[in-house]
């Protein structure tokens, strides 16, 4: 390759790379977190007082709480499992109206179940935030709100992390040959981070070049539709997802007493689809001329259309199946690649192990975005020469990137995992009205920020990155406490799902005290000419 | 060798004007040309197709426009693939 691609390619790495890394850093890191959204969710969920209803009672539920909440009849749900974020057997959503499709906080959920006479008992139910919030923070790169300005942002970002891809690959392609997996540890620590920022980069090429381009069709899929009806379907694409419309007074309105019961649905998806492991029902427009019920579930050895599974479709008075098109393992081809897309973002295929993969690609990207901002400032480095006394002061820019950097990066890793552990507290002092998700995250965010600034990069990533383990432990702590005090009001579940949480927070927290250790040595002992020593920052 | 091939010019705003610009048209062209050749596929199906051919192209075109000579080169290309992927949405869409 000729050396002028090489630097042009270069400028365009660099400068894609350092406006979007921190943003990146945030999504991925949050982004990782939410694959096991469930996981988090169930850890979070205080246990439910309400009296579990058996799935053979179900059918007496749904007909009961129908007849006396008929706004749940346009879509509630009968949850088949059980676990600590199900707090009954039947939910519903009633969604403000004006609130933007994808913004969780204009949902109200409900839930019901029945009491000792057999009578339907309804409440309003406010679940925790916390794992919707941090799945926000890595939809919309670290803003508040999932709301189509900031969706907007996040596709930018998204499509300058393409060509920061696209760069970097020609930037490395000359020296992959004689250079690939050649991982210099030794004086040249640059030279050591730059072959290590490669290969994480150059072997997990194939899942950033996924995340990248369905981020920017998440955040622009709307406007691309919008464009493509008037140029390409002439107007007639909002017609193509309209199931036909009824004919008028032809159809009678339905009798939920009359439809099969929960069992019954289930032994007819069985029958259908064998090795689709159903988790919920979705019953819709019951008691209307169309009723629906989409039987929700995963099935491991095919890919799921969508992050919480597939569906497949059935009347729930006749049980015959209206349409197996978002199956998994039953979808034609062009629906199985366009799922494809969704599930190789969401991890949605291949069960668990997959997952975990996941998981670590996510936080092996992060420490990508991490690594390029801090290859940029050793880059631009003031070395000592060998006749100076004093170690040179080093530039204005590397300086302020180096602390926004720390603060940044350690300030997300620090806010969630106070969210994560503060919402158990909230909780315990101030009931399920209040959620303090948002308050403690962005609180701890800034004051890090804050603090890098303040302190200079070299001594506040200590800092930082002690914080980060102290708050990490604290998930842990936070359980064990709950468990061995339960006079406190805390609680700790006990399912594997749970327990991984606490877990991986504990190994979490292990690999920053590492972390925290050795740039500890570093600031302390390292070479003085640098924004990384201590020495080198009190020298000014 | 290299040496004796003519430099290649940054011009990071024709260039970059050339690819977004240029890229977009190219894109939805070809998002339209698979749509056009794929009638037969239900509209649902196949305009989801079609949105995910766009971001590809679009950003693929962007990213590779920096190794065309110049500004002038990158418009020029840029132009004549436009030209031919609309011409032949045009005899498609007549046909």
């Amino acid at each position: 390759m000729r050396t002028d691609f090489v630097r042009i390619y270069k400028s365009i790495h660099t400068w894609t790379g350092i406006i979007t890394g921190m943003a990146l850093f945030i999504a991925f890191y949050a982004g990782a977190l939410t694959v096991f959204k469930e996981p988090l969710a169930r850890w979070v969920s205080p246990p439910s007082e309400l009296h579990q209803v058996s799935l053979d009672e179900a059918q007496q539920l749904i007909v009961r709480t129908l007849a006396e909440h008929p706004a749940s009849a346009a879509d509630f749900t009968i949850h088949l499992r059980e676990a600590e974020h199900l707090p009954a057997r039947m939910s519903w959503q009633i969604r403000d109206a004006d609130g933007d499709d994808h913004d969780e906080s204009a949902v109200r959920h409900y839930l019901a179940t029945l009491d000792d006479s057999g009578a339907s008992q309804m409440r309003e139910h406010q679940p925790s935030d916390l794992s919707s919030f941090i799945d926000v923070l890595h939809r919309v790169v670290g803003l508040p709100v999932d709301s189509d300005p900031n969706r907007w942002v996040m596709g930018v970002v998204a499509a300058l992390y393409t060509l920061a891809l696209i760069s970097g690959v020609v930037v490395l392609v000359p020296s992959l040959v004689k250079d690939f997996f050649a991982l210099r540890v030794g004086k040249n620590l640059k030279r050591m981070w730059l072959d290590a920022h490669n290969v994480v980069g150059i072997v997990s090429l194939p899942f950033h070049i996924v995340m990248a381009l369905t981020s920017v069709v998440f955040a622009y899929h709307d406007g691309i539709y919008y464009l493509q009806d008037q140029f390409i379907h002439d107007g007639k694409w909002a017609g193509a997802f309209q199931r036909q419309r009824p004919v008028a007074g032809a159809m009678p309105e339905h009798d939920p007493a009359t439809m099969l019961a929960p069992a019954q649905l289930l032994a007819s998806a069985q029958a259908f689809a064998p090795g689709f492991a159903p988790a919920m029902l979705q019953y819709q427009q019951v008691t209307g001329a169309r009723p629906i019920v989409r039987v929700w579930g995963k099935d491991e050895a095919a890919v799921s259309p969508r992050a919480r599974g597939g569906f497949l479709a059935l009347d729930p008075y006749s049980g015959k199946v209206i349409n197996s098109d978002f199956l998994p393992g039953r979808q034609d081809a062009p629906n199985l690649f366009i799922s494809s897309f969704f599930a190789l973002h969401m991890a949605a295929f291949g069960g668990t192990p997959v997952q975990w993969m996941y998981f670590l690609l996510g936080i092996a990207g992060a420490w990508l975005f991490y690594s390029g901002n801090l290859l940029w400032v050793e880059t631009r480095r003031r070395k000592q020469a060998k006749d100076d006394v004093q170690p040179p002061v080093q530039r204005l820019d590397t300086r302020l990137m180096a602390s926004a950097t720390i603060g940044v990066c350690l300030g997300c890793v620090c806010g969630i995992s106070l969210a994560i552990a503060g919402s158990k507290w909230l909780h315990v002092l101030f009931g399920e009205g209040i959620d303090g998700t948002r308050l403690l995250y962005y609180g701890t965010f800034f004051a890090c920020i804050a603090w890098a600034f303040m302190a200079g990069a070299a001594r506040a990533g200590v800092h930082l990155l002690w914080l980060a383990c102290a708050l990490t432990l604290a998930i842990p702590l936070t359980s064990l406490v709950g468990a061995l005090l339960p006079g406190l009001g805390l609680w700790a579940n006990t399912s594997v799902a749970s327990l991984g949480v606490d877990l991986t927070a504990l190994l979490g927290a292990l690999a920053l005290a590492a972390m925290a250790r050795a740039t500890s040595r570093r600031v302390e002992q390292g070479r003085a000419d640098s924004v990384w020593s201590a020495a080198g920052v009190s020298a000014r | 060798m290299a040496d004796k091939l003519p430099p290649i010019r940054r011009d990071w705003v024709s260039k970059s004007l050339a690819g977004f610009l240029l890229g977009a048209v190219l894109a939805f062209g070809a998002s339209g040309l698979f749509n056009a050749l794929n009638v037969g596929m239900p509209l649902s199906v196949r305009g989801q197709l079609a949105m995910w051919i766009v971001p590809p192209v679009w950003l693929g075109v962007l990213g590779g426009v920096y190794f065309l000579a110049s500004g002038t080169r990158a418009w020029m290309w840029l132009g004549i693939a436009s030209a031919i992927v609309l011409g032949l949405l045009f005899a498609l869409r007549q046909a």
